[in-house]
């Protein structure tokens, strides 16, 4: 099984033996075209998974950097709105989709580079070269 | 038994009156996230993934006491992030207290041992250290050479000091049962009340995804572990929810039965999946569309899921629920699950003295070897 399958039947979960996990696109950087409706609901789920930031450009030419965790979907693109938090802002915001022009996942993805095989590779070479208290550390918020 | 009698009574009372009045769906444990920010940076992490200025932002006091009253739930988990990098912890944990809520505060104990004369022992609170196996093990698993004597000399301290500590535990692709019963040898020893165990979950959001067990592989593996107990081992669960890892039961997801709140509010259908989010626990459980959740559901996201804030929450109806999964309550608990065909099945993995608890480097390894 592979993670293309769209459902999964009751045997064959409990016969799993590897889950088939989600695969990330490389998304840094992107800039979705926004030709349609279609393409606009499409790139807004994208950014909801993004671990990053996303620049949204609205029609009235407002630039708003933010990290996206939410939308309610109505019947029409004005019914509905994501919601994000801006990094200069304490509350949460919210913007509706057909108020939304432009889309560029401008933010750094927070996950790359933080496979477990970086980690292990960087011990390995730590190690081999005699340093102690090896670890990795948050990286910082400022 | 490692839950105390009073808190059992707390529960059951909880789930019979909700039985009573014909209530399907409710909650039984909140689980609280009042920040992201963490002070460990575990390779693989799907919970910490975010910007800083979102790992900046934390939940006030008051929001969390707030998200508490209208879900009701008696029981409050507090994960995270690390939350005693929270500043107003020690007023969230006290107004919890007051609430009459029995606490479980998640804790990597980097912090633990210097800010244990903030808290006060109470029979409400227990510190739940997060702890994946011996010192090597658990060095390598949270990417932090030091870390697992930092947290054992944490745990000694709030063990002196009377508060009630559980371990806990997340096993990946690959986990050596023998090296994992060891473990339970040594905590047990440290005085904790109990051990909390659970299979890894693929997180949307972690940068690996292919380090997690399926269901056929978590049974084998907690079958392993799990059986031919000894009677010094105590677990901080629902022992029907232990079997349910265990092969031996089978349970379906009952989401709403620990929601997840944090800064972004209600996350939508559970404390794994990030689809969404409600504004209330009233709204969350109006508007989640949760046929589309769980194994019945077919849903790819939820195919590999066994984990105990999916499955625990109907195992403990069950147990105070009906008079069946009472009996087996009880038998489970004084149980030690001797079990020949399991321990065969133990000896067949190979021990991997060498290798770190958490050895993931390849998807074919160990497990696969034992297939009977």
């Amino acid at each position: 099984m592979t993670a293309e399958v769209l459902k999964y039947t009751r045997e064959q979960v409990e016969a799993l033996e590897l889950a088939p996990g989600t695969e990330h696109e490389n998304l840094e950087g992107w800039v979705p075209t926004l030709a349609s409706e279609e393409d606009l609901q499409k790139a807004l789920e994208k950014a909801l998974d993004y671990r990053g930031d996303v620049t949204m450009t609205l029609k009235s030419g407002e630039r708003i950097e933010a990290y996206i965790f939410n939308r309610r979907t109505g019947a029409t693109l004005a019914d509905s709105i994501v919601q994000y938090f801006t990094p200069k802002a304490p509350e949460k915001r919210s913007v509706s989709f057909a108020e939304i022009a432009r889309l560029e996942f401008s933010g750094k993805d927070r996950a790359a580079g933080k496979h477990w095989e970086d980690w292990v590779k960087a011990y390995n070479e730590k190690k081999a070269a005699g340093e102690k208290n090896i670890a990795l550390h948050p990286e910082s918020l400022e | 038994m490692a839950v105390p009698i009073s808190q059992m009574w707390t529960v059951s009372t909880y789930v019979l009156k909700k039985k009573l009045t014909g209530n399907k769906r409710y909650p039984l444990v909140l689980m609280l996230e009042p920040l992201f920010r963490c002070n460990l940076a575990c390779a693989g992490c799907g919970k910490v993934q975010y910007p800083p200025h979102i790992l900046k932002k934390q939940l006030t006091p008051e929001e969390c006491f707030a998200a508490v009253d209208e879900c009701g739930a008696p029981m409050v988990s507090i994960p995270g992030g690390e939350p005693l990098l929270h500043p107003q912890i020690v007023e969230i944990v006290n107004g919890l207290i007051a609430r009459k809520k029995y606490i479980y505060l998640c804790t990597n104990a980097l912090e633990l041992k210097r800010r244990l004369p903030e808290f006060t022992p109470s029979k409400y609170l227990t510190f739940s250290v997060h702890l994946d196996g011996d010192r090597e093990h658990h060095d390598y698993s949270v990417c932090r050479e030091g870390g697992y004597d930092i947290a054992v000399e944490g745990i000694k301290e709030a063990v002196k000091r009377g508060f009630r500590v559980t371990t806990n535990a997340t096993f990946f692709d690959g986990t050596d049962p023998h090296s994992v019963r060891a473990f339970f040898d040594q905590v047990m020893g440290m005085g904790v009340e109990g051990i909390v165990l659970s299979p890894g979950y693929s997180y949307e959001k972690a940068p690996d995804q292919h380090r997690f067990m399926g269901r056929a592989r978590v049974r084998r593996l907690f079958r392993a572990i799990l059986s031919n107990r000894k009677p010094t081992w105590k677990f901080n669960m629902s022992p029907l929810f232990l079997e349910f890892l265990m092969g031996d039961r089978n349970y379906d997801c009952i989401p709403w039965g620990m929601p997840a709140f944090n800064i972004f509010g209600w996350q939508r259908p559970c404390y794994l999946l990030q689809e969404g989010y409600a504004d209330s626990y009233k709204e969350l459980l109006e508007t989640t569309k949760w046929e589309d959740y769980g194994v019945p559901s077919g849903n790819p996201k939820c195919a590999n899921c066994m984990v105990s804030c999916g499955y625990e929450a109907p195992a403990v109806m069950d147990g105070f629920g009906s008079l069946k999964g009472f009996i087996g309550m009880v038998r489970g608990t004084f149980s030690s699950y001797r079990d020949s065909h399991a321990l065969k099945l133990l000896n067949e993995f190979p021990t991997q003295s060498q290798a770190p608890l958490v050895q993931i480097e390849s998807n074919a390894r160990a497990l696969e070897e034992t297939n009977v």
